[in-house]
């Protein structure tokens, strides 16, 4: 159990930088989720983490060792990769106490360690089967009950529930999150998947380029997005966004005019800036009755999610959604005032894309 | 429908066809030597030749009388055995860490190594091994061979390492395995087949090579093959003598590629490691 500190970190391959310049704590205890788009850097900077990859510069601390030139295998960490990588040829058994026959650990011990492990992971009646003799769910299960049989400063999982479908993906995310509450370690977890985000973090690292556009909680991330790339890539359906000015006292779409009904606050933080990019989440807008109190739209199509039902819409010239009561019952065609609710707007610097305060 | 069956049976039949040819071009003289070293020798060189005669083992006795025969086939055993052996040790490694690293010009010299023509070691070899007094040394006949064997155990390793996931490696790193561990623990295991082929292949041309042993072993050391060599045109040519040592020489490797077909033909065919 350790904490992980990142101080300046760059990472270059030949004269193409994945990492520019990062810092990033990560305290004991803590479950911290790399999410961000393809190619971001997420792999390579939990790689980095565990020794497989090279430092271009900077510092990497696990708990207050410096480990820089520490190779991965004197590092103490486990890792769960994206495509299992277990041992071919060994059983699902040999496979988990590998790593404690290493450490030297007395035979007794790894027994009982590696039968936690398998009950934990509900793993038991495949311990004496080869990998190749698995489905993808359980040679997961394997490929966690390899980590856990040790006793590591920290876990790091790549992508781990990407081959699993929808259902045990839904199931193997609450098995990671209660054993994290059990195992009380360092966890890091990287996905491009915002739901396993939200759902499981302590606190989410959000990447783009190399760079972390955010590092907070999920409540946080999800209701003060820091910038626009942020607010667009947490949430699901994305947040919508409209170009809006401050034109003779009032906030209108820039594109044809119309007139938002903002909170009072919001049009005070438009009112300074002139103009700025406006945020509104599909589940943030309401139902106005009257048509004076919102913004009149055509529905263009009706998903209907049973919990909600989402209508899809083009205002200034953009095509946005609104997630609504099914009671509703809208329909292709209906003109609908939506109104956002207040409080639960966003503005951001139409140059630099940051939140404006 | 009724063309594609045509169709079929053409291309089956052509296949047969080549099957046969090349079955009696690699087969002919093999039955030939075979046939012939039960001849009885005035037969052996008749012709046309004979095909209808009464076997007899007299070829066989005559070569272990006139012949150190066994100490030969010994010699070959102790060269073969120890070559292969030498080559398996290094070419283990150097294959995996070709592997590993993917600095590849080592794995590319050897084989320009193994491409040179034998003759081009051999002045050398003799002077040095002269100079050391190594001539007709096992030592220095295992050694020669060494070039025949490595490039071969490296060649087909190399594909097999480079065959499994580099994240089992990593895997295995994570899970505190040094890298001489994991070469052990992790990808000797999982090229294992690889590695009986390598083995046999080395073993059989290294078997049939007689250039190095022609120059640099003598009389207690020479190996069959090279013995063999000298039947021929040593006065008046005992053929029927001669059948019967190809024959046995031919033996060992013939019945090493039988044993293990399917191996070599996966093993060749380098089937990736699939976790
Ligand atoms: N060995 C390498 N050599 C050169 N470039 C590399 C290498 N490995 C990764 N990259 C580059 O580094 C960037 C980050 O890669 P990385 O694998 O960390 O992305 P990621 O965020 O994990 O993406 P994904 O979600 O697709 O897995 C990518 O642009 C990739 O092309
Ligand atoms: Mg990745």
């Amino acid at each position: 159990m350790a904490s992980i500190s990142i101080r300046n970190l760059t990472k270059r391959y030949g004269n193409f930088t994945v990492i520019p310049d990062l810092n990033l704590e990560i305290a004991d205890h803590e479950f911290v989720v790399f999410v961000g788009p393809s190619g971001c850097g997420k792999s390579t900077l939990l790689r980095i983490i565990a020794g497989l990859e090279p430092i271009s510069s900077g510092d990497l601390y696990i708990g207050d060792k410096r480990v820089n030139g520490v190779q991965a295998a004197r590092r103490d960490i486990a890792m769960v990769f994206q495509d299992y990588a277990l041992y071919p040829h060994m059983r699902v058994y040999d496979n988990m106490s590998f790593a404690l026959e290493l450490r030297g650990t007395p035979k007794a011990e790894i027994d009982a360690r590696v039968k936690r492990a398998a009950a934990l992971l509900h793993i038991e009646p495949y311990l004496d089967r080869k990998p190749k003799e698995l489905s993808g769910g359980q040679r997961q299960r394997v490929a966690m009950g390899r980590a856990i049989v040790r006793n590591p400063k920290a876990f790091l999982f790549d992508e781990p529930l990407s081959n699993l479908d929808a259902k045990l993906r839904g199931q193997v995310r609450a098995e990671i999150k209660a054993l994290s509450q059990e195992l009380k370690t360092t966890m890091v977890f990287v996905t491009h998947d915002q739901i396993e985000a939200m759902t499981m973090a302590d606190r989410i690292v959000v990447l783009q380029s190399g760079t972390i556009q955010q590092y907070d909680t999920p409540e946080t991330v999800y209701e003060r997005p820091a910038n626009q790339f942020v607010a667009g890539f947490i949430g699901s359906p994305a947040m919508n966004f409209f170009p809006v000015e401050w034109h003779e006292e009032r906030a209108v779409l820039s594109q044809g005019g119309t007139v938002v009904p903002l909170d009072g606050e919001t049009t005070g933080r438009l009112s300074k800036a002139g103009n700025a990019v406006l945020g509104i989440r599909p589940e943030h807008f309401a139902v106005a009755t009257d048509a004076a109190d919102g913004i009149a739209i055509n529905v263009k199509l009706v998903e209907p999610l049973g919990s909600d039902t989402l209508i899809h819409f083009d205002l200034a010239s953009a095509s946005a959604i609104a997630r609504v009561d099914p009671a509703l019952r809208p329909k292709v065609g209906d003109r609908i005032n939506l109104r956002p609710q207040p409080g639960k707007t966003h503005l951001f610097d139409s140059a630099s894309g940051q939140v404006l305060r | 429908m009724n063309d594609a069956a045509n169709t079929d049976r053409w291309i089956r039949w052509l296949n047969t066809l080549q099957l046969v040819l090349a079955g009696v071009v690699i087969m002919a003289p093999t039955v030939w030597m075979v046939l012939s070293s039960f001849k009885p020798s005035f037969e052996v060189t008749a012709y046309p030749p004979t095909m209808i005669f009464s076997p007899t083992l007299e070829n066989y006795v005559a070569l272990t009388k006139t012949t150190p025969f066994l100490s030969y086939a010994l010699n070959s055993l102790i060269v073969t055995v120890g070559s292969t052996a030498l080559g398996l040790l290094f070419g283990i490694p150097a294959a995996f860490a070709v592997s590993w690293t993917r600095i590849s010009w080592p794995a590319i010299l050897t084989l320009a190594a193994r491409m040179a023509p034998g003759t081009l070691f051999l002045l050398p070899w003799y002077v040095m091994f002269r100079q050391i007094g190594m001539i007709g040394s096992y030592t220095a006949l295992i050694l020669s061979h060494a070039v025949i064997t490595l490039p071969i155990v490296i060649w087909v390793l190399l594909p097999s390492f480079d065959g499994i996931p580099r994240s089992v490696f990593e895997a295995a790193q994570v899970d505190g395995c040094s890298v001489t561990r994991i070469l052990w623990r992790i990808a000797l295991p999982l090229v294992a087949s690889g590695v009986a082929v390598s083995a046999i292949l080395a073993f059989v041309f290294s078997w049939n090579y007689f250039l190095f042993a022609l120059v640099l072993s003598n009389g207690d050391t020479k190996t069959l093959i090279a013995a063999a060599f000298n039947f021929i045109g040593e006065g008046s040519t005992q053929w029927g003598a001669l059948m019967a040592a190809a024959t046995l020489i031919a033996l060992p490797p013939l019945v090493l590629a039988a044993l293990v077909q399917r191996w070599l033909v996966s093993g060749l065919t380098l089937g990736a490691v699939k976790g």
